[in-house]
């Protein structure tokens, strides 16, 4: 286009006159064009709230003409119930006492009834002698901010009802949980003449099923069977093998009461059960209670597979282990042996059944420090000579003091009988 | 608790896996799940170096079965080398120390 030598510097230098007027005529028109379309609204009150000028995109945005609100209409007029609410009680205040707010949003009433969110700030122009003249208000559109926070508040909403719905279906979860555990274990034991009994049950987490097990029932006019026992394993695979352990024992003694003939039974039903890469077993002790009216005592004969031996406490202050060396884990070989032991209880005396979670529980910050038999014994001797229901009670106490360091469930039964003065007690 | 790692070698006498960390739950099935890909023949030896493993819960004792188990379904022996002394006193009281072989350390486990 451009040939000649000149032309170029001719063009060029209309091109800047141009563009110098085009920009001038931008600053002498932007004044007044930039206040009545800018792209928010503008608004000057006087002191009592009356609107001195506004521009037109206020007007545009409040559907109202000019006349109707210049000089006719305050601030406050303008505002939906709401906004006129918050205008006196913090935006009017606040404003009077620093002399300019920022970013307060308002809700607009329009002419056609509609409501616009904003946000408004405002400025008090002052005169010479620092009195104030008017206020200047500045109002944004709010609209895509509103909806966005509205788009947040529903996501919240739906965040709140998933996670409440998680809750719901936890706790759901947690009573299935607590039912089956329920029926891993009796409900009450049943009185055994002459004979006292207790026990307590204290599962290491509540939403983790049990391994520990523990029963007592009759088995004929004169015999109670009674067993306590550990499932190896957690979780809902060894809670299984609770409830087939805890099932056939009973079934077992009400053919054979002999513990020994018990255990070997459930030890061929937990071996034939799983035998395979996932092996699964049992220690118990089973033990089968006599008491005889006439001596006032009660014979104990019981056998253990592979579990630690129970504690006799005696009436006259001492205590110690019914060793039963040699027993076999239950399930665990075709051919397990079972050791037993016999004892007599004489008034006074109790026998303790107890897991493994007693004696491992930890008593210092790592795993090295365990509670362990020898502990367990000397706790024995001190509470020698009392019932059941106070042995029990007291290992319970025991039970809280170890606080986290109770790592496994555990379980107690104690079984004894009462001492002739609260057997009188008892009589009257 | 310590992750578990299990480093299988092979010795005159057969496979030696050495256990080390918490052979428990809910880890000791690692154990379990890694016994059925041990080549072990007829009349050959497992042996479970226990030199490194710093605890054994009843999972941990249900594995240790297991390995017997299979061991004796190839008709092969097995043994426990150097069982630390808190384990020891476990496989005594459930009867386990009657069904495996227990020996001070490894070289004992793997003498012919």
């Amino acid at each position: 286009m451009c040939r000649t030598g000149q032309q170029p510097h001719q063009q060029g230098a209309g091109d800047e006159r141009t563009a110098h007027a085009a920009f001038a005529a931008l600053l002498e028109d932007s004044a007044e064009e930039l206040y009545e379309s800018a792209p928010c609204g503008y608004l000057s009150t006087l002191m009592d709230g009356t609107i001195a000028k506004i521009n037109a995109t206020l007007l545009r945005w409040l559907r109202l003409e000019r006349d109707a609100v210049v000089g006719r209409m305050r601030f406050t007029d303008l505002l939906s119930v709401g906004g006129k609410l918050y205008h006196e009680t913090h935006f009017a205040p606040l404003l009077r006492m620093q002399g300019e707010i920022g970013g307060i949003a308002l809700e607009l009433r329009r002419g056609d009834g509609g409501r616009m969110p904003v946000l408004a700030s405002s400025v008090i122009k002052q005169g010479g002698n620092g009195e104030p003249l008017l206020v200047r208000t500045t109002l944004f559109d709010a609209r895509d901010r509103r909806a966005y926070e509205a788009e947040l508040l529903r996501a919240r909403k739906v965040a709140e009802e998933a996670r409440r719905q998680a809750e719901a279906d936890r706790a759901r979860l947690q009573d299935a949980l607590a039912a089956l555990q329920q029926s891993l274990l009796p409900d009450s034991l049943p009185p055994v003449p002459g004979v006292e009994t207790a026990v307590h049950y204290r599962a290491a987490s509540p939403d983790r099923l049990g391994g520990d097990f523990y029963d007592l029932f009759p088995v004929d006019g004169e015999r109670f069977a009674f067993f306590l026992g550990d499932v190896c394993g957690k979780g809902p695979q060894a809670a299984a093998v609770t409830s087939l352990t805890r099932y056939t024992l009973r079934a077992a003694a009400l053919h054979d009461p002999d513990p020994v003939s018990a255990l070997t039974t459930l030890n061929k039903v937990l071996h034939e059960r799983y035998t395979g890469g996932d092996p699964r077993y049992c220690t118990a002790i089973f033990g089968l209670v006599e008491p005889d009216a006439a001596s006032g005592r009660a014979t104990v004969r019981l056998a253990s597979g592979g579990h630690p031996s129970a504690l006799v406490l005696r009436a006259d202050g001492t205590a110690g282990f019914l060793p039963t060396p040699g027993g076999f884990l239950v399930g665990a070989l075709p051919d397990a042996r079972f050791a037993t032991a016999d004892t007599v209880l004489a008034p006074g005396d109790t026998l303790l059944l107890y897991t493994d979670g007693l004696t491992e529980a930890r008593t210092g910050e790592d795993r090295g420090s365990l509670y362990g038999d020898e502990a367990l014994r000397d706790f024995a001797v001190g509470h020698a000579g009392q019932p059941p229901r106070a042995v029990i009670e007291a290992l319970t106490g025991l039970l809280d003091d170890f606080g986290d360091g109770l790592d496994d469930d555990t379980a107690l039964l104690a079984l004894g009988v009462p001492a002739p003065d609260l057997r009188t007690r008892n009589r009257e | 608790m310590s992750p578990l790692t299990i480093t299988t070698r092979d010795a005159m006498t057969g496979p030696v896996l050495e256990i080390i960390g918490d052979l428990a739950y809910p880890h000791a099935t690692e154990l379990t799940a890694l016994l059925p890909t041990i080549a072990l023949r007829p009349g050959q030896r497992l042996v479970l170096d226990l030199a490194g493993m710093e605890f054994c819960d009843s999972s941990g004792i249900s594995a240790l079965i297991a390995a017997r188990n299979l061991a004796h379904a190839a008709r092969a022996d097995v043994a426990l080398a150097a069982v630390p002394a808190h384990t020891l006193r476990v496989l005594r009281v459930v009867g386990l120390d009657q069904i495996f072989s227990l020996h001070p350390d490894r070289d004992a486990a793997t003498r012919p």
